[in-house]
């Protein structure tokens, strides 16, 4: 699936980030397409995670470039980026345990008959958009009204991606959806990852430590350590090794064994 | 893997839900159950010694004037319970509503007896140097409804300004709340002091009296404003004159229902004075079966068979008697200060005595005027949080504001502003708590409200409010109210019982109560 000639949904052209004198990141440039899936990997401290807060508003980079379909963007707050069309995915899905499935869907930005806080919710109707969008990317649940505590971890991570996607997300941050899941619950997520795909024009930004599952789902991957690229190609690119090896920060995974033997 | 298990779905795991099941997994279930029983305890409990039967509607609690006083006490704590309710389900707490209220009483009796002022104090150089005061505004006599809009003023930017340094500061509601608690409480009595000096005292009182009954003044033509019992005081040659001057079918209205009330009152005293003649009679009867004496035994019974009393006549209904009683159907000139310390439902009660014969006191009496106006005031308030909390995009805030502060922030819900705004509605409940007294009683007193706001939180506990925040309901909170008044009524009329008991009972309550809602949580949650 190589759509090179395209225009990137999102680019970011030499981004920097500096916290005082420490670089999180040190200039990178990333090219997302959409339909893709893309698989952002990295150890721990390589800067994924400055990455993708400075891509979703939460902080503004020191240096560098956003693009978004050709044109630069500056994200002044979270809030800028999600007009934008980033919608970001949180380990923690930002969701409220106690309420239901429909009030957390549409939760900051509920349909109401007048156009004030104190305007009725239009509950019937956001009860159908919730049921029909989870069913869209895969889940169906059985009842709208039922808390988000009683869901499954798979579920609450499908409730969140069918909010950023239904309220307007082009590229979707996906911050290690497959982590603190067990086994079925990981393949329902990669399940969901692979149907939003298959939506065709939204872009995937997926976070993860779990190599097998990029593997699995990614079009095209790009590596990173301490603030740097070291790596980046499709997937037809990038021959199996390369990638267990780019993931641990480019330094021999082989060795390790040997190391261990030594201890 | 075979087909069978391919298609089975996540949300085939959630069993269907059996038909009573929605109404028992909700959380007011325990409560209502509670509240049912305390109804029950008022009632049975409440029924007179001499009366031999197990209805407990045939008890006092549950006579006319029962209904009123425990209507009351349960909605006076209803209003405040709301504010602290809503509040808690948003992840904050309140702790200074109990001073807000003597604050908002004292400040609204103060302006309602001595006026409003705001005085600039400046430094005068003529005559050697002194302040003088420049009065900007100054108000005198002071309306009703501007007193409770100046008090507004007060108590809503103090319960601003606690929300605001709590959202600011990230401390601790209860620390910023309980500082109000304190400083409120002092400033009242410090202003009271100040103000309610006289002449000839070193301290002032902490008590507002003299505030005239503005509830109860009539427009009466001739006499213009004046208040219903000095009315009624007036020379009876001019009550009479009223008399005359109102139309026939009026006169007629008036003068069938006092004639009623003449008739139950002489017939009450009949029945009284008969009970006392037979007394006697049936003293000696008893010393007779003691003594064995057939011929007195059969005498004495014979004698309370046949004992008759003239029956009292019925009292004339004269032209005065009309006048008052006219005086008496003639709606309040402020109806703000009605609305707040007057009755309502004073129709229905009048038809329940008048003809239904219900509404009815020992002397044959009308039994209860009305109900006391904070009912409808609650339920007002009441039906206004249901709506909000449960259908308004405010109310899906306020749930994940408490529930989840940083996924309620990550969305977009601007939860200071849901904070702050509920800090405020907490004051403006306990204002609109001190108002319904003041304009009751006419007094206000520093000492008003006292540990007014643990029994708030302790009724939105009961009611299935989760301390933690981000759980309960409207519901929930009204059924709270009414077992925490109900209990106060009901252990008052058990026999050889402390009246005080009904603390030991809630305290169980609470514990209870939130052990349960606890329970309840974690199964949402999923942690069960």
């Amino acid at each position: 699936m190589s759509q090179t000639l395209e225009i990137p949904l999102i680019k970011t052209i030499n981004l920097a980030k500096k916290f005082g004198a420490f670089t999180a990141l040190n200039g990178v440039d990333l090219e997302i397409y959409p339909g893709e899936v893309h698989a952002l990997l990295g150890d721990n401290g390589a800067g994924k995670s400055t990455l993708i807060k400075i891509l979703s508003g939460v902080f503004p980079a020191t240096s560098g470039d956003i693009q978004i379909e050709g044109n630069s963007v500056k994200f002044a707050s979270p809030r800028d980026a999600s007009d934008a069309g980033i919608g970001t995915v949180y380990q923690d899905l930002a969701l409220n345990a106690l309420t239901s499935v429909t009030r957390n869907f549409f939760l900051g930005r509920e349909l109401r008959t007048f156009n004030n806080p104190f305007g009725l919710m239009k509950m019937k109707e956001m009860d159908r958009i919730a049921s029909a969008e989870m069913a869209k990317i895969g889940i169906n649940i059985a009842d709208p009204e039922q808390p988000v505590g009683t869901m499954s971890g798979g579920q609450r991570q499908t409730l969140a991606i069918a909010r950023a996607i239904y309220f307007g997300a082009k590229v979707l941050i996906l911050d290690e959806p497959t982590s603190a899941l067990g086994q079925k619950q990981q393949m329902e997520v990669l399940k969901t990852i692979k149907r939003v795909q298959q939506l065709g024009d939204i872009a995937i930004i997926l976070i993860t430590h779990n190599e097998i599952h990029a593997r699995l789902i990614a079009d095209r991957f790009t590596f990173l350590s301490l603030g740097e690229v070291i790596g980046s190609g499709t997937a037809n690119d990038l021959a199996g090794d390369d990638i267990k090896t780019l993931m641990a920060g480019g330094t021999e995974i082989g060795d390790l064994a040997k190391e261990l033997e030594a201890v | 893997m075979n087909s069978a298990a391919e298609v089975r779905q996540e949300s085939d795991r959630h069993a269907t839900k059996k038909p009573f099941a929605a109404i028992f997994s909700r959380p007011e279930i325990g409560p209502i159950g509670v509240m049912l029983l305390l109804f029950g305890m008022l009632g049975y409990f409440s029924i007179p010694a001499a009366e031999d039967t197990w209805n407990p509607f045939a008890g006092e609690g549950f006579n006319a004037l029962g209904i009123r006083n425990n209507l009351r006490v349960i909605s006076q704590l209803g209003i405040i319970s709301l504010g602290a309710g809503l509040l808690i389900i948003a992840g904050e707490f309140d702790l200074s509503i109990g001073s807000m209220i003597g604050f908002a009483g004292a400040c609204m009796a103060m302006t309602l007896r001595w006026g409003f002022a705001i005085l600039i104090p400046y430094i005068s150089f003529d005559g050697g140097i002194h302040l003088e005061f420049f009065t900007l505004i100054s108000l005198e006599p002071v309306t009703p409804i501007t007193a409770i809009f100046i008090t507004l003023c007060f108590t809503l930017t103090f319960g601003w300004l606690q929300g605001f340094i709590v959202v600011k500061t990230g401390l601790p509601s209860f620390i910023v709340t309980l500082g109000g608690l304190f400083f409120l409480r002092g400033l009242t009595e410090v202003t009271l002091r100040a103000f309610n000096k006289k002449p000839n005292q070193s301290a002032g009182s902490t008590t507002v009296t003299e505030i005239p009954d503005i509830k109860n003044i009539i427009n009466l033509p001739g006499h213009g404003e004046i208040e219903r019992q000095a009315a009624k005081m007036l020379p009876e040659t001019e009550l009479s004159d009223l008399a005359k001057s109102l139309p026939a079918d009026l006169v007629a209205k008036i003068t069938e229902r006092l004639e009623y009330t003449a008739q139950r009152v002489a017939d009450a005293k009949t029945g009284i004075m008969e009970a006392k003649g037979v007394k006697p009679l049936e003293n000696a009867l008893e010393n007779a079966i003691n003594s064995k004496n057939e011929y007195m035994i059969n005498a004495i019974k014979d004698k309370i068979a046949n004992f008759k009393i003239n029956p009292v006549p019925p009292k004339d209904v004269t032209e005065v008697d009309i006048a008052k009683a006219y005086l008496d159907t003639l709606p309040s000139v402020n109806q703000v200060a009605n609305f707040f310390g007057g009755d309502i439902l004073e129709p229905v009660f009048d038809w329940l005595y008048f003809p239904i014969d219900w509404n009815v006191n020992n002397f044959g009496n009308q039994f209860a005027p009305g109900l006391y106006s904070c009912v409808m005031i609650w339920v007002l308030l009441s039906i206004i949080c249901y709506i909000v909390l449960s259908r308004t995009q405010a109310g899906n805030w306020i749930y994940s504001t408490g529930g989840n502060l940083s996924a309620a922030q990550a969305n977009g819900v601007p939860t200071n502003k849901v904070k702050i705004s509920l800090f405020v509605f907490s004051a403006f409940c306990a204002t609109v708590f001190a108002a319904c007294q003041v304009f009751e009683v006419n007094t206000a007193d520093a000492a008003k409200g006292n540990l007014k706001e643990l029994e708030a939180i302790a009724a939105a506990v009961i009611g299935g409010i989760v301390m933690t925040g981000g759980f309960g309901t409207i519901l929930g909170i009204i059924v709270g109210a009414f077992i925490f008044g109900l209990a106060k009524e009901a252990f008052f009329y058990i026999p050889g019982i402390d009246g005080s008991f009904y603390r030991v009972f809630l305290g169980g309550v609470i514990v209870l109560s939130a052990m349960l809602n606890e329970n309840i949580r974690k199964r949402i949650m999923g942690n069960i």
